[in-house]
């Protein structure tokens, strides 16, 4: 049986998963999500990753980006030698898309300002 | 001078949504940010996790306080930037505020204030770091200011005191950008931080947590060179001998958070001392008449979905606000509780729908939060546990429980047997 | 001479150690050895002590113990071959003032400081008090240099633009005898020392001057010549009037060694390079005795004197309108348990400072360390301790901030205003402790006018501007004063520290000055971004934008203080010049 705290929403509940079989049982999950979450975190952990890249606009040095949606947690690093190579020279908005499919996780980075529009 | 039924000073997520309700309700509305940009403190908490309640999304903070902005925007709302209230006076029943920018000083009007002016750190002085004055200690949200927005490294080898959320979520973010995390330690047994930040922030990069541990000494003369950490007693006292020098460049403080209310304080607003925030009604209206505290100002909150919440329940009743005198009875508390909010109950406004934000003192499994209305039990809700760091929230209806002045409500944190 | 000798020699190795080696050399006492305990050391000086020589040598060695001095890490010949005719060796208030007077002279003046801005030492390390002067004797220099210094503090506050709030001090009394045996005495002094206007006043009267009265005070003497300046702000005033008049300010310079023959100062080495005065004024503080020594004219030893004072939240402004501690001989509960640390310390108590925080202190702990200006928990505990019986309302939770300094004292006890004995061409103004403050200005006077006769035949400076303007302080303006400022320069109305309201407009007026310093903690001492109860959280970040963009340069090349104090690193993604 494995420990873990659900980081999907904040009430991280505490869960118990223990694996029969191919199948896993997961203990005190408030919601499905966790369920889920549980199971994931036993195959395939994942996890989203909000961090900053460079642009060429001297009020906003950097832009806020994430990724839309979780990807394998062991390229964590790798995907941020990628984003810490990329510079911004464009005013672009909330939501635009910086990296498509980044590392082919069929996720893609977006940005998650419109300051650079917006000016300050 | 312009007048305006709603004046809101802070345009942070509780400004923001304060405005935008109170124009809702057909106020006229104009709100003041200190800042360059509205947004508060979110332009800077890039991580997502925000507006899991409000967007049913998993949001970053400048992506969820935008979504407020773009609404504000569309509305009649009148906004400054880049302004202060350097003043602010009461004539009759009206409010006059004083207003400094880089066009001058200006005069307001305003019939009700909504106070959405956040909160501040606490700093290495006040909790007692000794040493020398060195530079490179940062108040977490110090620090996150220079990676997210200035996109500058404060730190190479840090070591993080107090595990408050935004010092979890910087270990995390300074271990992306490069930098190592030697350790989080907190002086109590007990992390401050949501359990969920522990999970993602510290134990997915092996950060190691150290409770009943604290900062004792910091070390260099111009660059911070090291810090002394030792253990603590159950009076969170250090432990002779267990100290422990540690070589690193930064030390990053997220040692709690203070509601900002130098404005409360000018307008002589009783604040609880137990919020450090003022004391609210259900509409959230302070002891001083047509004054309204929302956001961090009032309570410091763990989610910005409840911070939003509470805004617009502050700005809705600025806008309905009708100079009606108040009949106010307390809400009461026993001593398992941290705090609650609202603390008092006017039954002369509408009592139907009445929240109230609390958080235990220690963590607690398995109780029973029972109301009491002239000792008698109205209602209970089961939590099964209530943690200091995680706010916890109930609405209920008072209208059909023939309300005077004279009665006494009281909420208790039983143990279920 | 011989007798008095034996006689110090036999107190000293009785009472300290035999192994201490007690002779006389160029008429002063000079003690050698080694010992385990600086206490011990401390006591042998003061026994040394004797009217019948110039002073104290005190080589004794602590075991162990190695001096060390904290250098600039600058080596450059910026300097090399400059011939002023006055060399000031420190910036602090006592070097700032002296340069500010020897402007008035048609002379070529430079100030050197081994740190990166005046008043870095004890003159920004104390409490603010313009002393009375009622605990000092008549034929001390402290006493005469107070008396003199403390009566030009208003006419300086005018014409450096530097406030000077002349608050008045006040020793409380407890019990009722306490007035007809305490007071008589205080007033006798009062009246044998000039010093004008001292009174009893019962609590009554004196709750309306202040307001912070404890509740047990019966009452008071009240002495209206006290007063509160900001010891940063003044120097920082003394130095940029200087500065305006021609005197030439050298930072991160330090004094090596010195060329002496004759009797006579030839050069000064320093890390940037030999510099050839015609007169040294040796405004040393903590090093005082060192540089004298370079000079071949020590007479005396500086016992480094460690103080630490709390600084509160201006919410608890109400705790003092004044500077007021109880009388020495007033009996307190817990007075038993309040140790050395709570002693030995003259002015102070609870002070109103002149910029609306209520400031409490100090300690007064010897140490060998000359710049030792780490705190401690035991220090605070012993000033919350003792001092939350005269501001009694205080907690723990009021404090925004404290700081430690050491003062200069010599064995003595007193300052060495002099001209050179051994060494004709220089001046000592050493032993600086409490009032040095106050004693400043008057210091100034005597020195510059004897710098100025060891050159001979100096003229006066004809345009000598006396008058220095200070940035605005807009917070402290009527609306209507302000306003029409910011319509000048809508800088001033840009708010970056938000505790305590400072603009923009301050910040840059403060690098436009005389002396700019490009640094974090120089611009807080001088217009307070920072200061307030946020200690800089939000506005540290602004203000470095506003100084790197001024100057010129990264926000990463702006410091806290000194060059080597960097706050950040380069860019966060991986900056390429950072590894």
């Amino acid at each position: 049986m494995k420990e873990l705290v659900c980081i999907v929403c904040p009430n991280g509940c505490r869960l118990q998963v223990s694996q029969k079989g191919e199948e896993f049982e997961v203990m005190g999950a408030k919601c499905p999500k966790g369920k889920e979450y549980a199971i994931n975190e036993m195959t395939d952990p994942r996890r989203s990753i909000a961090t900053t890249v460079r642009t060429i606009f001297k009020e906003c040095p950097v832009l806020p980006v994430r990724t839309k949606g979780d990807i394998p947690k062991d390229k964590i690093f790798a995907l941020m030698e990628i984003i810490n190579k990329i510079v911004i020279d464009k005013k672009i908005k909330r939501g635009d898309v910086i990296l498509p499919n980044v590392l082919d996780s069929g996720v893609d980075v977006i940005a998650t300002s419109s300051m650079l529009q917006n000016g300050r | 001078m312009n007048r305006y039924d709603v004046v809101v000073i802070g345009g942070g997520p509780a400004g923001v949504a304060a405005a935008d309700a109170a124009d809702k309700q057909g106020a006229s509305v104009f709100l003041i940010e200190r800042e360059a940009r509205l947004g508060g403190i979110l332009k800077q908490c890039i991580h997502d996790g925000f507006g899991l309640i409000r967007f049913k999304e998993k949001l970053s903070g400048p992506e969820y306080v935008e979504r407020y902005i773009d609404m504000l925007k569309e509305t009649k709302v009148e906004y400054v930037t880049l302004t202060f209230v350097c003043d602010i006076q009461k004539i009759d029943e009206k409010y006059i505020l004083s207003l400094v920018n880089r066009k001058g000083i200006s005069q307001i009007e305003a019939k009700t204030i909504v106070l959405a002016t956040g909160c501040r750190e606490r700093t290495a002085k006040q909790v007692f770091i000794q040493g020398t004055r060195p530079a490179g200690v940062f108040t977490a949200g110090t620090a996150q200011y220079h990676v997210n927005i200035l996109g500058k490294m404060p730190a190479k080898k840090c070591v993080i005191l107090g595990s408050g959320d935004i010092g979890l979520i910087m270990a995390r973010r300074l271990t992306l950008e490069g930098a190592e995390v030697e350790g989080v330690y907190e002086i109590k047994p007990s992390p401050s931080g949501l359990t969920r930040n522990i999970a993602q922030c510290l134990n997915d990069y092996d950060i190691p947590l150290y409770l009943s541990h604290t900062v004792t000494r910091v070390f260099g003369e111009d660059r911070l060179e090291a810090v002394e950490v030792a253990k603590v007693d159950e009076k969170m006292c250090p432990i002779k001998g267990t100290e422990r020098v540690i070589k690193c460049d930064a030390l990053i403080l997220s040692v709690g958070l203070i509601p900002e209310n130098e404005v409360a304080d000018s307008l002589d607003i009783p604040l609880d001392w137990r919020t450090k925030g003022a004391i609210v009604d259900q509409t959230l209206m302070t002891m001083r008449d047509g004054i309204f505290s929302c956001g961090n100002a009032l309570h410091v909150n763990d989610l910005v979905d409840y911070v939003s919440e509470g805004a617009e329940i502050a700005g809705e009743n600025a806008a309905l606000y009708s100079q009606k005198k108040r009949a106010l009875i307390d809400i009461e508390i026993d001593n398992r509780f941290l705090y609650i909010v609202p603390q008092k109950i006017d039954i002369n406004a509408p009592i139907d729908k009445i929240k109230v934000y609390f958080r235990s003192k220690d963590d607690l499994d398995d109780v029973n939060l029972s109301v009491y209305i002239d000792n008698r039990k109205f209602r209970t809700k089961r939590f099964s546990h209530l943690r200091p760091p995680e706010m916890e929230s109930m609405l209920f209806n008072l209208a059909n429980e023939n309300l005077s002045e004279q009665s006494k409500i009281k909420f208790c944190i039983e143990d279920r047997k | 001479m011989e007798k008095t000798l034996k006689k110090i020699q036999k107190k000293i190795h009785s009472r300290i150690s035999p192994q201490i080696e007690v002779t006389v050399e160029n008429n002063c006492i000079v003690l050698r050895g080694e010992l385990d305990d600086w206490d011990q050391i401390v006591s042998a000086g003061h026994l040394a002590v004797n009217k019948k020589f110039y002073g104290v040598i005190n080589d004794i060695k602590l075991k162990g113990f190695k001096p060390s001095i904290k250098a600039p890490n600058i080596k450059d010949k910026l300097y090399d071959g400059l011939k002023p005719d006055v060399l000031v060796v420190g910036a602090g208030i006592v070097g700032c003032a002296t340069a500010r007077e020897l402007a008035r002279y048609k002379l070529d003046v430079m100030v050197l400081d081994k740190d990166y801005d005046v008043a870095m030492a004890a003159s920004s390390r104390n409490d603010g008090d313009i002393h009375v002067g009622i605990d000092l004797m008549p034929n001390m220099k402290k006493f005469q240099y107070n008396v003199r210094g403390n009566a030009m503090y208003d006419k300086l506050s005018e014409e450096l633009d530097a406030d000077f709030h002349r608050t008045g001090h006040i020793i409380l009394f407890r019990k009722k005898w306490e007035r007809y045996f305490i007071y008589p005495l205080i007033k006798l002094k009062a009246r044998f020392l000039k010093i004008p206007g001292v009174k009893y006043m019962k609590r009554e009267d004196l709750i309306k001057i202040e307001t912070g009265l404890p509740s047990w005070a019966s009452g008071g003497a009240f002495m209206p010549t006290g007063g509160e300046i900001s010891p940063y702000k003044f120097t920082v005033a003394f130095a940029e009037n200087a500065a305006q008049n021609g005197v030439k300010f050298c930072f991160n310079t330090i004094v090596e060694d010195m060329t002496v023959q004759d009797g006579e100062i030839k050069a000064v080495q320093t890390n940037r390079g030999t510099i050839y005065p015609r007169v040294v004024i040796n405004c040393a503080g903590v090093f005082a005795d060192v540089i004298a020594e370079m000079a071949g004219d020590r007479t005396f030893t500086i016992h480094p004197r460690k103080g630490t004072n709390l600084i509160l939240d201006k919410k608890c402004r109400s705790y003092a309108a004044t500077s007021m501690n109880k009388s020495p001989f007033t009996k307190l509960d817990g007075d038993k348990e309040i140790g050395k640390r709570g002693k030995h310390t003259k002015g102070g108590g609870v002070v109103h400072t002149v910029d609306g925080n209520v400031l409490v202190g100090p300690t007064a702990v010897e140490t060998p360390y000359r710049e030792d200006n780490t705190t401690d928990k035991e220090s605070i505990d012993a000033i919350m301790k003792n001092m939350s019986r005269v501001a009694e309302k205080m907690t723990y939770g009021d404090i925004i901030t404290y700081f430690s300094g050491t003062r200069a004292p010599t064995y003595e006890e007193d300052f060495v205003i002099r001209k050179g004995i051994f060494t004709k061409n220089i001046v000592q103004a050493a032993g600086i402790q409490s009032p040095g403050l106050t004693a400043a200005p008057a210091i100034a006077e005597d020195v510059a006018k004897w710098a100025a006769e060891i050159i001979g035949d100096v003229q006066p400076n004809k345009s000598f501007n006396s008058i220095r303007k200070a940035p605005p302080r807009l917070v402290d303006m009527s609306l209507e004063e302000r306003n029409k400022l910011i319509q000048k320069n809508p800088d001033y109305g840009e708010i970056i520290c938000r505790c305590e309201e400072v603009s923009k407009g301050e910040i840059l007026d403060a690098l436009n000055s005389p002396i700019p310093v490009y640094s974090l903690d120089a611009i807080k001492r001088r217009v307070r971004p920072g200061m307030g109860r946020c200690q800089g959280g939000f506005c540290s970040p602004l203000v470095m934008k506003i100084l790197a963009e001024h100057k010129g340069v990264g926000i990463e090349d702006i410091p806290k203080a000194n060059e080597m104090s960097f706050v950040l690193y380069g860019d966060t993604k991986g900056d390429s010049k950072d590894e």
